[in-house]
């Protein structure tokens, strides 16, 4: 399903990868801000909520040391990128929902540009497919 | 850089307080002396799910309107992060006022809430309530705010968590678990206090001992099962009939015990009188029988019986609860002291 880009990377891969950094990147700069603890406990949530939908998602594996997207790789391989991207999507607006609930624009502006650039790629990426 | 020991230096004292407390109360109290010195705020919220229950601390001058934002904003946000619904009315609310800001920075009676920060209290994955620091000031609050906030929303987390597991621990120290009362344990506890306090001051003292007539044939006749049920729903009578300040525990069996302070004979008759007419005139179902039940009390006083010890009070109880026994039951006797 999903195709094999130039450069001999899956498509879906290239997604994942590059969503699986985006998280690792939002990880690090909001466990800063409000612990690990806390953050895992966010994660945790939102996975559940948007993994109703996308059930890949629950293949996220989120501790007190970090997220990890291992689990997620084999089961996307039968998935289009679309799918993926969109899950992923889903997954981090509904991240700086609860951000914005919580803090209102405290964690976002620290996190949306390095948000931000990297959906762009996704977006990218998907549209040459 | 000095503002930032200056702030890990309030924060280490905050927590310090946090960690000092013993009681919800205490522990919002504590941060709420801390955090106005490092965070510029209007009020500080605590909901904690398990009291059912949000504790502000905050500025004498905020309005009402401002108060009741600030409550509805923290509701919502625990109710966004999958605990409950955002109805208000589940809570009770208790605001504290105390002078945070100085005159000329008072809050305007017609302030909103213009920011505010909310973290849950998470502790082993599990959200206990959450905390909030807010404002009627746009952009109160920036990252290094949040940072030091969480700081706290942790250290608190977790001294709520050992809160609620000594209250857990100590609940299955002093309750009987068949009939809710206080147990033995506690009422010794408790007699000795009162006594001490009655023998020193010179203040009234009663003890009224009761038990179940016949309760060996209700257990012989219908079980255990029935037996217990019997006793729980005895000691729920026991704890309607007596006052505030009274202590009722279960003594042991089908044996109960009263403390009641500051009462005198006459009042500690009444109280026994009362108990054992409404026991009487209650119909109990057991099994498939309905049938009443009824019991024998026993009365010391101090100082009408001039106890020498929290031991011989209890002791003159018994006697008269025996009194009442062999008098056939059913009555409320005075302890009767031996002629000499």
């Amino acid at each position: 399903m999903a195709k094999e880009n130039r450069g001999g990377k899956w498509t879906s891969d290239l997604v994942l990868d590059l969503y699986s950094n985006l998280l690792m990147e939002v990880w690090e700069v909001v466990s800063a801000l409000i612990g690990e603890a806390i953050l895992e406990l966010l994660f945790n949530l939102t996975i559940q909520k948007i993994g109703e939908k996308y059930p890949f998602l629950n293949s996220l594996k989120v501790s007190e040391e970090g997220i990890s997207s291992d689990g997620v790789r084999e089961v996307c391989r039968t998935i289009p990128p679309i799918d993926i991207h969109r899950g992923f999507q889903g997954l981090i607006n509904h991240l700086f929902h609860l951000f914005s609930t919580l803090a209102e624009g405290v964690i976002s502006r620290e996190v949306f540009p390095k948000v931000f650039p990297k959906v762009r790629e996704a977006e990218r990426i998907i549209s040459q497919k | 850089m000095r503002l930032i020991f200056k702030n890990l230096n309030i924060l280490r004292s905050t927590i310090n307080a946090i960690n000092m407390s013993f009681e919800i109360k205490e522990i919002v109290e504590s941060a709420g002396n801390n955090l106005p010195n490092l965070f510029d705020l209007s009020a500080f919220g605590v909901l904690w799910e398990e009291g059912s229950i949000i504790y502000l601390y905050q500025e004498e001058s905020c309005p009402h309107s401002f108060t009741q934002e600030v409550v509805k904003n923290m509701v919502k946000v625990f109710s966004i992060l999958g605990k409950g619904t955002d109805d208000v009315s589940r809570f009770s609310i208790q605001v504290e006022k105390r002078r945070l800001r100085p005159n000329h920075m008072m809050v305007d009676p017609k302030a909103t809430l213009k920011s505010y920060l909310t973290l849950p209290l998470a502790v082993e994955g599990e959200i206990i309530g959450c905390i909030s620091i807010n404002s009627d000031q746009p952009n109160a609050f920036d990252a290094q705010d949040l940072q030091f906030f969480s700081v706290i929303g942790y250290q608190m987390a977790a001294t709520l968590k050992h809160f609620q597991r000594f209250s857990s621990i100590k609940s299955i120290a002093i309750y009987d678990t068949l009939t809710n009362l206080y147990n033995r344990r506690y009422f010794e506890d408790r007699i000795r206090g009162e006594a001490q306090k009655a023998f020193y001051s010179g203040s009234s003292l009663s003890l009224v001992m009761v038990d179940i007539d016949y309760f060996k044939k209700v257990n012989d006749t219908f079980g255990h099962t029935e037996g217990d049920r019997i006793l729980y729903e005895i000691a729920s009578l026991l704890k309607t009939s007596v006052r505030k300040k009274d202590t009722v525990a279960r003594y042991g069996g089908e044996e109960f015990i009263l403390i009641l302070p500051e009462a005198g004979l006459e009042e500690a008759t009444m109280i026994a009188e009362r108990i054992r007419r409404l026991v009487e005139s209650t119909p109990f179902e057991i099994g498939q029988v309905r049938m009443n039940l009824t019991v024998s009390l026993g009365i010391s006083n101090f100082p009408s019986h001039r106890a020498r010890s929290k031991e011989e009070l209890v002791k003159m109880a018994d006697l008269a609860l025996y009194d009442a026994k062999r008098g056939g039951r059913n009555r409320v006797c005075i302890y009767n002291a031996p002629k000499e």
